[in-house]
C-alpha cells in the first residue's frame, strides 16, 4: 500500500475557510492532501493542472464555492466550465479521469470538507501511482 | 473539379467590384499553390486560380485585415474556412462587416480527406459548387473505441514522434494569441525531445481547442509527423456541443461559452457533483 | 491597392532544403507558411523553417563585417575585412603551412558557394580541411 500525493487547490474564501472549520472542530481526516490556497477556483487553469500531474500528483482536487456564492460573483462558473472539458480531455488521454475531482465546499460546511478528503484519498489509493501507470520518468 | 474553377472565376469576377482584393489560391511558379490576394485591376490573374489544396487562409485574412482595417476585402472559404472566419470574428480578431464571403463547397474526395462532418458553407451569400453530406471520421471512430490503455499507449506512440516544431499551433486558424502558453517554460518543458509523457504541449493545445477548433484539418495536414491531432479536438467539441449546446462557426450571434457564465441547465450537464 | 502574395523559397537553415513561403504583405514580411504539394517538405517544416521570416529584418542581424579592434568589435567594410582576412592567410600559411589551415562552410550558403569555397581551399590555399554543418 503506497501513500498518495495528492495536491489540492482550495479557494480562499470558501474552500479554505471550510478546511479551518474542520481543523477548529478537530475532525479527523487523511493527511495525503497537501492544500495549496488560490485566491478563486477560477484560478486553476488545465495547464496548472496538467502540470501538477506531470511533477507526480496521484491526485488533483479543485474545490470551490458553491456556484453562486462565489466572491468574485462569477469566479467559479469557469471552473465548472473548463473542468468538465479536462476530464473529458484526461480520459480521451488515456488517464482516469477520477484522479482529477472538483467539488463546492463552503466556509460553513467543515464536515464536507473532511468527507471529501477522506473518500476522494480512499478513491485514489485504490488506484496504482500515475508515474508508474503512465510509465513516466522522473522529472529533472 | 474544373467545372466549379471556371464558376468560382465567375464569382470572383462578379465581386470585384464591390471589394478591394479577393483571396484565394493561385498555382504559382513550378505548379505549387499558395494564396494570394486578386485585384480587379488584374483580372487574368485568375488564370492561375486554384481550389486544392486548400492552405489556411482565414489566416492570410486576419494579417491582411490587421494592416488595412477599413479594406474591404472578399474570401473564397471552404466550410471550415468559413467556420474559421465566424470563430475568428467572435473573438474580434476580424472585422465582419467588411468582409465578403464567396463559399466554395467541397467535392466528396475533398471531405474524405479531410474526415469532415461539415464540408458546406452555411453563411456565405455567394456559393460555388454543390453541398454535400458529411463523411464519418474513422481516425476518431477508432480512438474513441478504444479502452483506456489502449487510448495510453496510442497518445504515447503518437506524441513520441513529434518534434515540437508548434506548426500545428502556428497555422491553425484559432490561435491568434500574442502571448502562447504553449512558449511559457512553466507548462512545456524546452530542450526535451522526445518530449516526456504525458505530452502537456498536445494536452494544453487540446484543451485550449475547446470550443475553437473548426476541424480544418490544418494542423494534421503540416505536422512533419503525421500526427492524428485532431482526434482530441473532435471528441472535445463533441462533448461542448452536449454540455454547452455550441457548434464552432455555426450561428453568429452565439459567443463562445468558454467566455461567458453558465446558463440555465448547463451546470447539471457538465456532470459535477451538487 | 493591397498586395499580398507568397515568395516561393528554400529554408536556408539546413541541407535538408524544405520549401516554403514567404508571406508579403505590401512588401513587408509578414510570415512563412509551408509548401503544400512539395515533394521535399510535403507541407511540413520545422520550428526554425517555421520562424525564418524573423531573422530578415532583426536588428540584432549583422549587416557589415565586424573586425575586433583593441578587444572590441567595430563595424567595417567589406574591403578592409576580406583585406585583413586574406593578409592573416597569407601569414599563416607561410608561416606553418597550407594544412594549418581549414575551411568551415554554411548551409545556409548555395550549392554553388559551398563548391567556391572548397575550390579556394584546394587550389588557392592548397588544403584539404574542408567540412560542412550540414555533413551530418
Amino acid at each position: 500500500m503506497y501513500e498518495p500525493k495528492i495536491i489540492g487547490f482550495l479557494c480562499n474564501w470558501c474552500s479554505y475557510r471550510g478546511a479551518d472549520t474542520a481543523g477548529m472542530a478537530r475532525m479527523k481526516y487523511p493527511p495525503n492532501v497537501k492544500i495549496i490556497r488560490v485566491p478563486c477556483s477560477g484560478r486553476i487553469s488545465p495547464e496548472l493542472v496538467l502540470r501538477t500531474f506531470r511533477e507526480g500528483a496521484d491526485g488533483v482536487m479543485v474545490l470551490g464555492c458553491h456556484i453562486g456564492d462565489c466572491h468574485y460573483s462569477t469566479g467559479n462558473h469557469r471552473t465548472a466550465k473548463r473542468m468538465p472539458v479536462l476530464k473529458r480531455l484526461l480520459e480521451y488521454s488515456g488517464i482516469d479521469s477520477d484522479r482529477l475531482a472538483i467539488n463546492w465546499v463552503s466556509a460553513a460546511e467543515g464536515e464536507k470538507f473532511a468527507t471529501v478528503i477522506k473518500e476522494f484519498t480512499e478513491q485514489i489509493s485504490a488506484m496504482p501511482p500515475f508515474a508508474e501507470t503512465m510509465k513516466m520518468e522522473e522529472t529533472k | 473539379m474544373s467545372d466549379r474553377l471556371t464558376s468560382l472565376r465567375e464569382a470572383i469576377q462578379q465581386v470585384f467590384p464591390q471589394v478591394d482584393g479577393v483571396l484565394g489560391i493561385r498555382r504559382g511558379p513550378g505548379g505549387i499553390i499558395s494564396p494570394y490576394l486578386f485585384h480587379s485591376e488584374h483580372p487574368e490573374e485568375l488564370e492561375a486560380l486554384a481550389i486544392w489544396p486548400k492552405e489556411p487562409l482565414p489566416d492570410v485574412l486576419r494579417k491582411i485585415q490587421k494592416a488595412h482595417p477599413e479594406a474591404k476585402l472578399a474570401i473564397v472559404c471552404r466550410g471550415c474556412e468559413e467556420r474559421g472566419v465566424v470563430e475568428m470574428m467572435k473573438h474580434s480578431q476580424l472585422n465582419w462587416d467588411n468582409l465578403t464571403l464567396i463559399g466554395l463547397q467541397c467535392t466528396k474526395e475533398e471531405a474524405e480527406f479531410c474526415r469532415c462532418a461539415k464540408p458546406y458553407t452555411v453563411h456565405a451569400k455567394i456559393v460555388v459548387g454543390e453541398p454535400i453530406e458529411g463523411v464519418p471520421d474513422p481516425v476518431t471512430e477508432k480512438v474513441a473505441a478504444m479502452s483506456r490503455e489502449e487510448k495510453q499507449e496510442f497518445w504515447k506512440e503518437q506524441f513520441l514522434h513529434c518534434i515540437k516544431c508548434y506548426g500545428c499551433r502556428t497555422i491553425c486558424p484559432q490561435c491568434f494569441c500574442n502571448i502562447c502558453t504553449l512558449e511559457d517554460e512553466k507548462f512545456v518543458e524546452t530542450g526535451r525531445l522526445p518530449m516526456p509523457n504525458p505530452s502537456m504541449y498536445h494536452l494544453i493545445r487540446a484543451m485550449h481547442m475547446t470550443a475553437k477548433c473548426v476541424a480544418c484539418r490544418e494542423c494534421e495536414e503540416t505536422c512533419p509527423a503525421d500526427i492524428p491531432m485532431a482526434v482530441h479536438f473532435r471528441l472535445i467539441a463533441r462533448d461542448v456541443q452536449e454540455m454547452f449546446s455550441y457548434e464552432t462557426g455555426a450561428i453568429l450571434e452565439q459567443k463562445p461559452p468558454q467566455l461567458l457564465v453558465l446558463e440555465e441547465g448547463e451546470y447539471e450537464r457538465t456532470g459535477l457533483p451538487h | 491597392m493591397i498586395e499580398y502574395k507568397s515568395v516561393l523559397t528554400t529554408c536556408p537553415y539546413c541541407g535538408t532544403g524544405c520549401t516554403l513561403h514567404l508571406q508579403v504583405l505590401d512588401g513587408t514580411l509578414v510570415g512563412t507558411l509551408p509548401a503544400k504539394e512539395h515533394p521535399i517538405s510535403q507541407g511540413g517544416l520545422c520550428i526554425k523553417g517555421w520562424n525564418v521570416h524573423a531573422f530578415v529584418n532583426h536588428k540584432d542581424r549583422l549587416r557589415t563585417p565586424m573586425i575586433r579592434k583593441n578587444g572590441k568589435l567595430e563595424e567595417a567594410t567589406w574591403e578592409e575585412a576580406l583585406g585583413l582576412v586574406a593578409e592573416k592567410l597569407g601569414e599563416f600559411k607561410a608561416k606553418s603551412g597550407p594544412d594549418s589551415i581549414a575551411l568551415l562552410t554554411s548551409a545556409k550558403c548555395t550549392n554553388e558557394e559551398n563548391y567556391l569555397l572548397q575550390k579556394f581551399g584546394r587550389a588557392v590555399i592548397g588544403t584539404n580541411n574542408v567540412d560542412h554543418c550540414a555533413r551530418l
